[in-house]
């Protein structure tokens, strides 16, 4: 091990990653570099919580993409020649890091839920494959090792004060042929899903689309949010795709999630693995989610959930 | 109008693997598809072609992906290129991008390529971005809506990111990988499968390309991932269903 390096675009992926990285920092020895936008607060805070060294992003110009700077980032690692790079699993991040994997003609190894080294000091990764219907190590043979994590894989790294380290600014690079046109936020209510405590999810055993309502008002009385499965945003489009929960939806880490009429395909299973309780109503006793939950109601959603609704309620001595 | 090449893989049916003894995949009776992803990379393809356009797809992967060749063309492809070989049949990214990029050069012109977003099987989403690097033109992931300029020449497509969607501009060649709600694939009918049957395939063999480097990704085990709970099953009676909710509180969940 000779250094690792951690590119995030939020200082928050930054946080998480420097756990991991740490850990790997503390097994090899090696500098922990960390790359961030400007943008995104204090460098202290980073060198606080592990990184000898952070590399602050310039401000790009409106019209220019994150992915503008990957010639500059692979100029950059090409020279330290870390013995790892580690990048959170965004939209931006997964794109960056093949493409750095391609320019440094190295492996990567994408959305990697765990990472350790092993006895002779190569790094392992597992990861899903399969529709997460398998578990998937693997090991990166070319260097630098390259792994892109999750959001919210792991808890931010803890901070020490008192840390010394040093700060440095990539200038901007110059406009490559990508031209950013718009920029557009989604909807707020969408925005916290993947952090929601509970979560109702609908699925194809929802009818019609007013019948939302239902699912809303179960929502209502937990103060959770709304999610749903594949078929109800891409082909119904009765929700937005940023609702929809699954391996390539969005991974939810509820305490409560609820599936109502949810069958429960294991691509979807995948995005809520990490719900600490599962629960499911659906009529059919076989449907596969029921063996992922932990509590099950074999029954007839527009049955069961008034029903529900009222015994919440009740239980609240509401 | 755009000369397009959409790349897909032939993917085992995961719903067909079934969990062996000790937590081992048994992949005996499994079935092969076009990875799901890659039927929008084939609609969006075919769908950006246009009057006049021309729309090739293109796999790598072990002689039975053959197979997959009929089904693309029955989804709207023009013509197919296969490189085909044992020796295909598993490569890591690394391999299948340098292999895409080697039959894309030397022998497909084109002012677009449409990879979707990863593969079915190990999701691995390197693919596209590392094509588009070994050909050395733009990549624009993750897009859920494209659209080529009416007067040619580029591309603006709307990009998922965290925040919400970036719209991009990028002029020809562009690679872009493609999300599944950009489109609803077809589903080939007969007379779909029966055009399909006239259209050209080159497939080329291994020996016809560059020696392949080595694997940069080694996959040490492959196991069940392990889903299951103890599920606890309730009635629908008002007391079944007031038994669900007490237990719920005993865990926490609800306040």
């Amino acid at each position: 091990m000779a250094g690792i390096w951690i590119i995030a675009e939020k200082k928050e992926l930054a946080m998480e990653l420097l756990t991991p990285g740490g850990q790997l920092d503390a097994a090899g020895g090696g500098r922990l570099t960390v790359v961030v936008p400007e943008s995104e607060g204090d460098p202290a805070d980073y060198i606080a919580a592990g990184a000898d060294e952070v590399a602050l992003l310039g401000r790009l110009s409106e019209e220019m993409s994150f992915s503008s700077w990957l010639p500059a980032l692979a100029e950059e690692i090409k020279a330290a020649d870390p013995a790892a790079v580690l990048l959170a699993a965004t939209f931006r991040g997964r794109e960056l890091a093949a493409r750095l994997a391609a320019r440094l003609e190295t492996g990567l190894a994408s959305n990697c839920l765990t990472l350790a080294a092993g006895p002779d000091g190569t790094l392992v990764m597992e990861r899903l494959a399969y529709g997460g219907a398998a578990l998937q190590r693997v090991a990166v043979t070319g260097r630098p090792v390259m792994a892109t994590i999750p959001p919210r894989t792991f808890p931010p790294a803890a901070t020490v004060p008192g840390r010394e380290g040093t700060v440095r600014r990539l200038p901007p690079p110059p406009a490559d042929s990508l031209r950013v046109l718009a920029r557009k936020e989604k909807e707020r209510s969408a925005q916290d899903i993947a952090a929601a405590k509970t979560v109702v999810c609908v699925g194809r055993g929802l009818e019609k689309r007013e019948d939302l309502e239902l699912a809303r008002q179960l929502a209502a009385v937990l103060g959770g949010e709304i999610g749903c499965t594949r078929p109800i945003s891409e082909e119904l489009r009765w929700l937005p795709e940023n609702l929809c929960i699954g391996l390539s939806g969005v991974q939810v880490k509820p305490e409560l999630y609820l599936g109502l009429g949810v069958s429960g395909q294991i691509q979807h299973l995948t995005g809520l693995r990490g719900a600490r309780l599962i629960c499911a109503v659906n009529r059919d006793p076989h449907a596969p989610i029921f063996p992922a939950a932990d509590l099950g109601i074999v029954g007839d959603l527009y049955e069961v959930t008034p029903i529900l609704i009222a015994e919440i309620k009740k239980a609240r001595g509401g | 109008m755009p000369k397009v090449v959409a790349c897909f893989k032939w993917v085992v049916d995961e719903a067909y693997i079934r969990k062996g003894a000790g937590g081992a995949l048994d992949f005996s009776a499994v079935d092969y598809k076009i990875s799901e992803y890659d039927r929008n990379a084939l609609e969006e393809a075919a769908r950006c072609r246009g009057e006049g356009g021309r729309v090739v797809a293109l796999a790598v992967g072990g002689p039975e992906a053959a197979k997959g060749v009929k089904d693309a063309l029955s989804r709207g492809a023009d013509a197919a290129f296969l490189a085909a070989d044992p020796a295909f049949a598993d490569l890591d990214p690394t391999q299948t991008a340098a292999v895409l990029a080697e039959v894309i050069r030397t022998r497909i012109p084109y002012d677009l390529i449409v990879c979707g977003e990863g593969s079915g099987d190990r999701y691995a989403q390197q693919v596209g971005p590392r094509l588009a690097e070994n050909l050395g033109i733009p990549c624009v992931s993750y897009v859920q809506k494209l659209t080529v300029a009416a007067e040619g020449g580029r591309i603006v497509a709307e990009r998922r990111v965290e925040e919400g969607v970036e719209v991009v501009e990028a002029p020809f060649p562009v690679l872009v990988t493609v999300l599944p709600e950009i489109n609803v694939p077809r589903i080939p009918g007969v007379k779909d499968t029966l055009l399909a049957a006239r259209k050209p395939v080159a497939i080329v063999k291994k020996e016809e390309l560059p020696p392949m480097g080595e694997a940069k990704l080694e996959t040490l085990a492959l196991a069940a991932a392990r889903m299951e709970r103890n599920c606890e099953i309730f009635g629908t009676t008002p007391e079944d269903i007031a038994r669900f909710v007490a237990a719920l509180q005993r865990q926490g969940a609800i306040g």
